[in-house]
């Protein structure tokens, strides 16, 4: 509780205003950055696949294009050597042509073949084949594969079937030619006569299937997606998994991509993923479809994510901690002024707290100013009544006779005046009248200590002649403090005292002493009172210090008081008392001139 | 007091976090691996290996479609082991998350293979299981498998009567003794059958001697089943000098390219050829399975095809004859 009451301002501190606001601040900045980001995460998440959607399909196009220019390079070399009167004249069934010119008529057609083939590293062959047996082909000397027969090959055969369209074949690998085996697709065509209706021949152009393996395999569609080819027929002319596919270890989705038109797409959901497939016609029947992982699109998306991730949260992380400093900063006046409550709290008036700007707080400390102000004013004034209404009832008490002392004054005075005992009445009668003026001089509260010891005695003889000389008195003045100054009647109630309770209470008044002792001690001037009398136990004692009502205590309280009242708290009296021994009242003041 | 204030703060910052976490979790669900890396060694990374070319495309297949990482290593020359075990203990200091391993036959490679494990990498044994304990995950081709199909193709070819000599290269070859197994196991009908082996070692012409002596000794043979490529070429070589393709059928294992001209004419009756691509992709998968503990078969076998002149050129037979589509 004491780190509470601390007037440093904690930062955080619960139940409060000011944790109330931060909260408050924090929720609201909590729900705003995590709504903001989400959307935005969302919005980027769509743009990215709505672009990759549009990316994809403008490679596929690309591809597209590329694989349509290398055909289309091919049907330009058909075009080229059926056009080509050589090629024409050679395979045509006549007999104009003799062995020996066939040879020159094999290499003008090789040659034309081979410089084809120079400016076109796509093309891995070019090779006529006449219907009446001869062939020709780029290289000087061509020896087909023995045991590869022309007329089982699939392209010969199509293109036999076309009747003069050209023909694209699937990929195979190419066994015509001795010792070789390349993968290629191969076009081919049936050359016509000049007429354009006899069937002369078959011509073959070879692609390198590595080119188009190139263009496809290059490709990247995110990390998993890839490129696949099918002809018209569903056989697949590319695919980076073909032998997958033929093993049954993987499935594709051939029909649908067959069934799909050029430039649709359509989501598959299945064990392999959720991916997009992207179809795109050729002019020559083959369907290219790019497939794209959707986890793929959005782990492209992860560097989005991970940036909107980290500023929100560093966002956050400022927000919050300026929602703390700002709701600290609103209720720091607040927490001054209820420090500076906590203060007039435990009693301290004299606080004034400090007004920063004149807003609601600023006029609520101003009241508060205001209000302890008063306050403290208000409670001056009411210590200052006390003070003098207990200076006045003092004084008052002071003034009075205890009247029995004066009726029993009188009765022995009586008494003596009988007795014809003159000097005694006279000596009685004058020491009570020296004891009235004395009491009666009200304007002077310190006295020289001369006339209060003058009081003392008069006072003190005047009991020794009541009780008949049973009581004695002795006093014990050093002569030096004698001019120092004193509170008037201030050793009068504990001589009484000492009569009254001390003595008197005794077996009776016989050998009854008081001893009045009065000496210098450093700045301090110190009286004794003693008595031989009763005496006190220990607990009367004590009930004594502690009374404050009480016919015994009342004399004793108001001297003591007075002398604090007058002199400060250091002084006072102090009793010493002891059962059938006595009293000892020490009383100490300040050594006034 | 203190204490709670804290709490407040700390609850603030928990909600924070945990909000972010699931928010994160539903954005990244479905595109969590992308931090595996798998090691395949290879028995050989020579350019000119056709068969171990294709077992790095199937891996490259698999590490592509699973999105992994994937290095290839091996050593240049086939069989040269001190070269492999170097590569494998280097592979263990740079911890992938698997190693796939083809091993090469070697007193150490048992020992290796358990420091693979003990360094807390999955294993993945391809090609041919090292004699190991607890054995490893394997993927291998199904020899067994592949000589009963060429025993199966023996019957067929010589109308459930052959008489059968085998050719293998070395009694201790393992490949070589499974693949007798599943001829035997095929042929276990056919008492007729003289199954009788002579070995050649990896010699053309040490086959070609033992079949020249067969041929002379006039022992009633129809069928030659050769358990690899040189004894295949040495009795080709023969039975085409001595005319007899068509009289003597030959049935030989793997694919080259003398092997598939053999096919053309005839003199091969057929081949039987594996399948390394899938070797590759099935190996690099199980491996990026094992890491996901996922549940694995402690054994993935491939089976082999059986290819004759008829079928050499359907579209799946020719990827497998010539899985690389290059300008040679």
């Amino acid at each position: 509780m004491s780190k509470e009451r601390k007037l440093r301002v904690p930062l955080f501190p619960l139940k409060s205003i000011q944790s109330n606001i931060s909260l408050a601040f924090s929720l609201l900045i909590l729900a705003a950055i995590v709504l903001t980001s989400l959307v935005s995460y969302q919005v980027s998440v769509n743009a990215v696949q709505s672009n990759s959607k549009g990316y994809i399909e403008e490679i596929i196009k690309q591809v597209n294009m590329n694989i349509q220019s290398y055909v289309d390079n091919m049907e330009n070399i058909s075009l080229l050597a059926m056009t080509n009167k050589d090629v024409k004249y050679y395979i045509s069934d006549n007999s104009f042509i003799s062995s020996e010119d066939r040879r020159t008529y094999e290499k003008r057609i090789s040659d034309l073949f081979q410089s084809i083939l120079y400016t076109r590293t796509d093309i891995a062959s070019i090779m006529v084949f006449g219907y009446n047996g001869r062939f020709v082909s780029d290289r000087r000397i061509t020896s087909l594969n023995p045991n590869a027969r022309l007329q089982e090959q699939v392209w010969y055969k199509t293109a036999k079937a076309a009747g003069g369209k050209s023909v694209i074949s699937a990929p195979h690998v190419q066994n015509i030619i001795r010792n070789e085996y390349r993968w290629v697709v191969s076009l081919s065509r049936e050359l016509k006569s000049t007429d354009g209706i006899t069937a002369e021949g078959v011509f073959l152009v070879d692609l390198n299937l590595s080119v188009i393996n190139d263009i496809c395999s290059n490709i990247n569609l995110g990390k998993k997606g890839y490129l696949f080819i099918v002809d018209g027929a569903g056989n697949i002319v590319y695919h980076p998994q073909q032998q997958l596919i033929d093993s049954k270890l993987r499935t594709e989705l051939i029909s649908e991509v067959i069934q799909a038109s050029s430039g649709s797409s359509f989501v598959a959901n299945d064990a392999d993923g959720k991916r997009i497939y992207s179809v795109q016609d050729t002019n020559f029947g083959w369907k290219i479809a790019g497939v794209a992982y959707s986890d793929d699109l959005i782990a492209s998306t992860s560097d989005l994510r991970n940036s909107i991730v980290l500023y929100s949260l560093c966002g956050l992380m400022i927000s919050l901690l300026i929602s703390v400093w700002l709701s600290h900063r609103l209720t720091k006046p607040i927490k001054e002024l209820q420090s500076d409550m906590k203060q007039v709290e435990k009693g301290n008036f004299d606080i004034q707290t400090e007004i920063g700007q004149m807003n609601e707080i600023g006029q609520l400390g101003r009241s508060f100013n205001m209000m302890v102000s008063r306050t403290k004013f208000l409670m001056e004034e009411m210590i200052h009544n006390q003070e003098s209404k207990r200076k006045s009832e003092l004084l008052l008490l002071q003034s009075q006779i205890n009247p029995h002392f004066l009726y029993n004054t009188l009765d022995s005075i009586v008494w003596m005046a009988e007795q014809k005992q003159h000097e005694e009445v006279v000596l009685m009668t004058s020491a009570l009248a020296k004891l009235f003026r004395a009491s009666i001089t009200k304007d002077q509260e310190l006295v020289p200590i001369r006339v209060e010891i003058e009081h003392i005695n008069n006072y003190l003889l005047i009991q020794k002649m009541r009780y008949n000389d049973e009581l004695d008195y002795a006093l014990d003045i050093d002569e030096a403090i004698l001019p120092y100054k004193t509170l008037k009647i201030l050793l009068q109630p504990f001589v009484e005292n000492a009569i009254y309770h001390g003595i008197r209470n005794r077996y009776g008044i016989e050998d009854g002493l008081i001893t009045i002792r009065g000496r210098l001690n450093n700045d301090q001037i110190v009286f004794e009172v003693e008595d031989n009398g009763f005496g006190m136990t220990p607990e009367q004692l004590n009930r004594l210090r502690q009374s404050h009502e009480g016919d015994k205590g009342i004399g004793i309280r108001n001297v003591n008081e007075r002398i604090k009242l007058y002199f400060g708290h250091e002084y006072g009296i102090q009793i010493r008392s002891e059962i059938e021994v006595g009293t000892c009242v020490t009383i100490t003041i300040p050594k006034l001139e | 007091m203190r204490k709670q204030r804290w709490t407040i703060a700390l609850f603030l910052i928990l909600f924070t976090v945990a909000l972010y976490s699931s928010l994160y979790y539903k954005m990244i669900f479905g595109a969590a691996h992308h931090d595996r890396h798998v090691t395949v060694i290879l028995k050989s990374l020579n350019v000119r290996q056709d068969f171990w070319q294709a077992v790095n495309k199937g891996a490259e297949a698999a590490a592509k479609e699973m999105g992994a990482e994937l290095t290839v290593a091996g050593p240049l020359q086939e069989g040269d082991v001190n070269d492999q075990i170097r590569i494998l203990e280097q592979e263990i200091d740079r911890k992938p998350d698997a190693i796939v391993v083809a091993p090469l036959i070697d007193d150490r490679m048992p020992g290796i293979l358990a420091k693979v494990r003990s360094a807390g990498i999955r294993l993945v044994v391809i090609d041919t299981p090292p004699d190991m304990k607890p054995a490893p995950v394997v993927v291998s081709n199904d020899h067994v498998e592949a000589g009963r199909l060429a025993g199966e193709t023996s019957l067929t070819e010589t109308n459930n009567r052959p008489i059968i000599a085998i050719i293998s290269d070395a009694p201790e070859s393992q490949i070589s003794q499974q693949r007798l197994e599943g001829l035997k196991q095929s042929l276990a009908g056919n008492k007729e059958s003289a199954n009788e082996i002579y070995y050649a070692g990896n010699s053309e012409d040490k086959a070609y001697a033992i079949a020249k002596r067969l041929l002379i000794q006039d022992k009633p043979f129809n069928t030659f089943i050769t358990l690899n490529e040189s004894a295949t070429l040495g009795v080709a070589k023969l039975l085409e000098e001595q005319q007899k393709a068509d009289v003597i059928h030959l049935i030989g294992f793997d694919s080259s390219v003398d092997e598939i001209q053999l096919l053309e004419s005839g003199t091969l009756n057929a081949a039987i050829v594996q399948k390394p691509f899938n070797m590759g992709y099935l190996g690099v998968k199980t491996a990026l399975r094992l890491i996901d503990r996922k549940k694995v078969a402690p054994a993935t076998y491939i089976e082999s095809n059986v290819i004759t002149k008829l079928n050499m050129y359907t579209p799946e037979n020719q990827k497998l004859l010539f899985p690389f589509i290059n300008n040679k």
